[in-house]
């Protein structure tokens, strides 16, 4: 859809503010009651859902021009999706994270980009990743796995590393992990290796959606060529793209999460979790495994009216709210951990606060992202958890970063990770 | 008139680099649509409140005042709002400034003991209430749900809402206030201008109830208001509200000692009666007539809707043919909800026996359907927390109430049927959506203790269509027209002309006292002028607050 599509969006939108906060049903106290980072950061109007509405209507109005601030509001925004949860509490007609969407790839359109963006975005164009390396290291988190090359033989299972897993080596054992859970499981797996390129989401976020369609391709057609029926990612945002983005172009694999793949081996008895991880966490839901991360339904239609001007779509059109997104899995995981106490903290789920590493704004804007991800980290620690678990590297990473600058205690660990504390030592054969 | 760069400098001095900004874009975020709701007033297809010349988010009540002061020094109207409920938060000029209080927005004290809160701006209900609930108490939620400040429509409105009979409304709640007035000085009120703390409004201090809030409260147009005192009311629930279910269709798990229900009566006369007994009775936590604002013929089917997840408006159509829904939904044409909270198990014991007695001498009954567990733990969801109250605009993202028929339950229910017909002719053309022409809605009880009623029949349009828009303001025309041939003069659909006008702006002095001088009584806008001239010499608040010339001036 164009940005223009979303006129009767703008021209609709009530200005009430619940895209600030959390749904308000679930306030629990004042210091945990935001929603949206970008606001709560900013503060001015513009930089909340109701304000980019707005700006979004001055600008193809022609009522306002491009600024370094139309910049600012557009892109220092981790599209999160909170604002799009809390509005349609209410408004079930409006679309702001599409909306946002659109707006920051008309600015790309136009010329307006951010350097730091196009830093990445040249990279990526030379390097297929995000994260400035060279192509030819991709695979290198991999090695002395012993896990197939689906580009050489033949494998059920896809696991795709991601950009932030395949060169943040801080990461990797998550990553190492999940492959010999799954494989240890009898799972027949394989990976890309150096083939294995960006999934094109991070790109689509910043605003370049050619580079997505041109990643995205690209990959459905290598997954096509190698067979390939069903895709695990550990990576919420490779999740969301293959899940909610790929399908628009055609995709049709079974997508899921490390998180879906290893309850589903535990709930076949091929994987028991029996030691003990005496430790008190709490779980980061991350945006796109969550609230963004409900299954794509495809939906072409058009408004209609009912009752005379009753708002409707024909075909009906789905709804995400984040009614559906993965938030159950991993607690359950979590929950099957000997001696693991899992609390909440006060904005989970759909609600969820968001960890500030999306939308380009860990590359652009690092110091909104690190208070984000510190505002996070409060709310963990207010818990009493000692640790903050999550099954995202985007997160993990940015919790980390947050965490160093603080110089706090809190521990950091993805789901897969205290999985394979909580599994006896692989019996040796013979 | 420009903002000179000197001002702009003076100001941004104030509040620092980052909490002003003159950007045209961002500056389009705080203008509101006349195309749209709760203006009373148009709806004005693609009308806007001005541009202001700068936005600035000030954090302390120093820095409000520094901007004040520097507002008079440059003769810049300025506009302070929190929440942004409806254009009374906009500026109403040319040259004016807009202050987003949204920096000050902590509870500054909790007194358990004496039951009050301190609070700033921009302080919404949900958080007032989320942090009330853990030690007990509760606030009382506006009509127009809790994102909105409880501040605001304390100091700067009626602040009535669906607890007013239990709670009483903001209007009566303030109790301290710390007022930057219009000319720049601080005037702390009551019990706390004479340091004595935040316990009384009304002394041993100053106070200016009648000169702050006159019949609707300033709306904006007199001064910044920084932090109050509010009244709060006891909770016998638990300290975290327990929130159930997928969005949108949250639930709240409470213990037994909450009910709630939809009573509904064979008459209007009953339904009358029925409201003078329960306060009589002094059972009812809130009570309100709320699910109705759907629509007398959509509202059973909405809850449907609204109450399971999978559910869109696109099932409305096929919901309506269910002749079950359509059997339910006439069994609640004259009904409201009512949320009984009992302080102990004797207590809410009583006040079933209580509400069985009133319901058994009106003939009213408690509407079945609605007794559905998940249904009622909805309900209460709802009803308590008041965070769904932006289904207003669920259908086509417009509306606004008319008539507003305000006083005892006998006053409205004269013209219920009446006015009803006079909506479904208009919802015959097409512009209003088809609901059943009866979507009043309103508190059963909107003063503590009971006493009024207010009956407000909502009117949903689409702003985004200009014949939808325009058919909505035609029939605001006819409602007020039908309201000045029964001499009640114009209804709450016109509330606000005498504040802005058609394209936006400041009423033009000419209409404005035409309007003011057919009041019901003049006076009053005669004293306020004489208040403004005292307390704003410079003129720098907008005509929210409404003046009126002595004779011949």
């Amino acid at each position: 859809m164009a940005l223009e599509d979303f006129r009767p969006d703008m021209e609709r939108c009530s200005q009430c503010s619940y895209c600030k906060f959390v749904p308000l049903d679930q306030i629990k106290s004042r210091r945990f009651s935001k929603g949206c980072p970008s606001i709560a950061y900013n503060n001015f109007n513009a930089y909340s859902a109701r304000g980019r509405f707005a700006v979004a209507l001055s600008l193809i109005n022609k009522e306002s021009e491009y600024t370094e601030k139309v910049q600012d509001i557009v892109f220092k925004c981790c599209l999160c999706g909170s604002c799009d949860v809390a509005d349609k509490i209410c408004r079930y007609n409006l679309e702001p994270l599409q909306m946002m969407h659109e707006l920051r790839t008309r600015l790309v359109e136009d010329g307006q980009l951010l350097p730091q963006h196009m830093a990445i975005i040249d990279n990526l164009r030379k390097e297929d990743n995000m994260m400035m390396e060279k192509k030819a290291n991709r695979g290198d988190w991999a090695e002395g796995l012993d896990v197939k090359l689906i580009t050489k033989e033949p494998a059920e299972v896809l696991f795709h590393a991601g950009c932030r897993y395949s060169y943040d080596k801080a990461l990797w054992p998550t990553v190492r992990n999940a492959v010999t859970i799954m494989k240890n499981a009898g799972v027949n797996i394989g990976i890309m290796g150096n083939d294995e390129s960006c999934c094109g989401a991070r790109a689509y976020y910043m605003g370049y959606h050619g580079e997505f369609v041109k990643f995205a391709e690209n990959a459905i057609e290598m997954w096509k060529a190698a067979g390939v029926k069903t895709v695990v990612t550990s990576c919420a945002d490779g999740y969301h793209a293959f899940t909610r983005l790929y399908p628009r172009l055609g995709a049709h694999f079974e997508v899921l999460h490390t998180v879906q793949y290893i309850e589903r081996l535990i709930n076949q008895g091929k994987l028991k979790l029996t030691k003990t991880v005496p430790i008190r966490v709490t779980y980061h839901d991350p945006c796109h495994l969550g609230r963004q991360g409900e299954p794509y339904i495809p939906w072409e239609g058009k408004e209609k009216k009912i009752f005379n001007q009753v708002v409707v779509y024909e075909p009906r059109k789905p709804r995400y709210n984040g009614a559906w997104g993965v938030y159950e899995t991993p607690r359950n995981i979590l929950k099957s951990i000997p001696g693991l106490e899992l609390v909440e903290m006060e904005r989970i789920k759909e609600y969820a606060w968001c960890c500030g590493a999306g939308g380009g704004v860990k590359e652009a804007y690092p110091d909104f992202s690190n208070w984000t991800a510190t505002e996070r980290i409060e709310e963990a620690k207010s818990t009493g958890a000692e640790a903050i678990v999550s099954a995202c590297g985007w997160c993990e990473r940015n919790f980390l970063d947050a965490i160093s600058t603080a110089g706090d205690k809190m521990q950091v660990f993805d789901i897969v990770d205290l999985v394979k504390q909580a599994m006896q030592p692989a019996r040796r054969k013979g | 008139m420009k903002l000179s760069r000197e001002a702009y400098q003076a100001l941004e001095d104030i509040v620092g680099q980052d909490n002003i900004s003159d950007d045209p874009a961002l500056l389009d975020s705080y203008r509101y649509p006349l195309s749209h709701t709760a203006i009373h007033l148009g709806p004005y297809y693609k009308v806007y409140t001005p541009r202001s010349e700068a936005v600035l988010l000030p954090g302390s009540t120093e820095e409000v005042q520094t901007i004040v002061k520097v507002c008079n020094k440059y003769k810049i109207k300025f506009k302070a709002s929190s929440t942004f409920w409806s254009a009374m938060g906009y500026p109403s000029h040319d040259g004016a400034i807009q202050l987003d209080m949204r920096r000050m927005d902590r509870i500054l004290e909790i007194d358990e003991k004496n039951m009050f809160a301190v609070i700033e701006p921009y302080v919404i209900g949900a958080v007032l209430q989320a942090e009330a609930m853990k030690v007990g108490l509760n606030t009382h939620i506006i009509g127009a749900g809790s994102s909105c400040s409880p501040l605001a429509s304390a100091t700067s409105f009626a602040g009535a809402g669906p607890a007013g009979a239990y709670m009483g409304g903001h209007g009566e709640n303030m109790l301290g206030a710390e007022w930057v007035m219009p000319n720049g000085e601080i005037l702390r009120t009551g019990a706390l201008g004479s340091r004595c703390g935040w316990f009384s409004g009304e002394g041993p201090g100053p106070s200016v109830r009648s000169i702050i809030r006159g019949g609707l409260g300033t709306q904006g147009g007199m001064g910044v208001f920084t932090r109050i005192a509010l009244k709060l009311f006891p909770w016998p629930g638990p300290a975290t509200m327990p929130t159930e279910g997928r969005p949108p269709a949250y639930r709240a798990i409470l213990p037994k000692n909450f009910k709630s229900y939809t009573v509904a009566f064979p008459t209007w006369q009953a339904y009358s009666d029925a409201s003078y007994k329960i306060w009589d009775a002094e059972i009812g936590y809130i009570a309100h007539r709320q699910f109705n604002m759907f629509g007398r013929d959509l509202k059973w089917a909405m809850v449907k809707i609204l109450t399971d997840p999978t559910k869109t408006l696109s099932d409305l159509e096929d919901l309506m043919k269910d002749k079950e829904i359509v059997k339910t939904t006439e069994t609640m044409k004259r009904d409201f909800q009512l949320i009984l909270a009992g302080m102990t198990q004797r207590d809410i014991e009583w006040q079933e026996k209580a509400l069985d007695e009133i319901l058994a001498e009106t003939k009213g009954w408690k509407v079945e359907a609605m007794l559905d567990p998940e249904i009622e733990e909805w309900s209460l969801m709802y009803m308590i927390r008041l965070g769904h109250k932006n289904l207003n605009l669920v259908y086509g993202g417009g509306y606004d109430g008319c008539y507003g028929w305000q006083g005892p339950p006998d006053y409205g229910i004269q013209f219920m049927d009446e006015g009803t017909e006079l909506k479904k002719q208009w919802e015959k053309k097409g512009n209003i959506v088809n609901a059943g022409g009866d979507c009043t809605m309103g508190g059963i009880g909107v003063l503590g203790g009971g006493g009024a009623t207010v009956w407000e029949n909502f009117a949903h349009f689409d702003p985004y269509s200009k014949e939808s828009t325009e058919g909505c303001l035609e029939f605001f025309n006819a409602t007020s027209a039908w309201a000045v041939k029964n001499g009640w003069g114009t209804g709450m659909e016109k509330q606000n002309d005498s504040a802005r006008w058609t394209d936006g702006m400041a009423t033009p002095k000419e209409i404005r006292d035409k309007l003011l001088l057919s009041s019901a009584q003049p006076s009053a806008f005669r004293y306020q002028r004489k208040i403004k001239e005292l307390f704003d010499p410079n003129d720098l608040g907008d005509t929210y607050y409404r003046t009126l010339d002595e004779p011949g001036k």
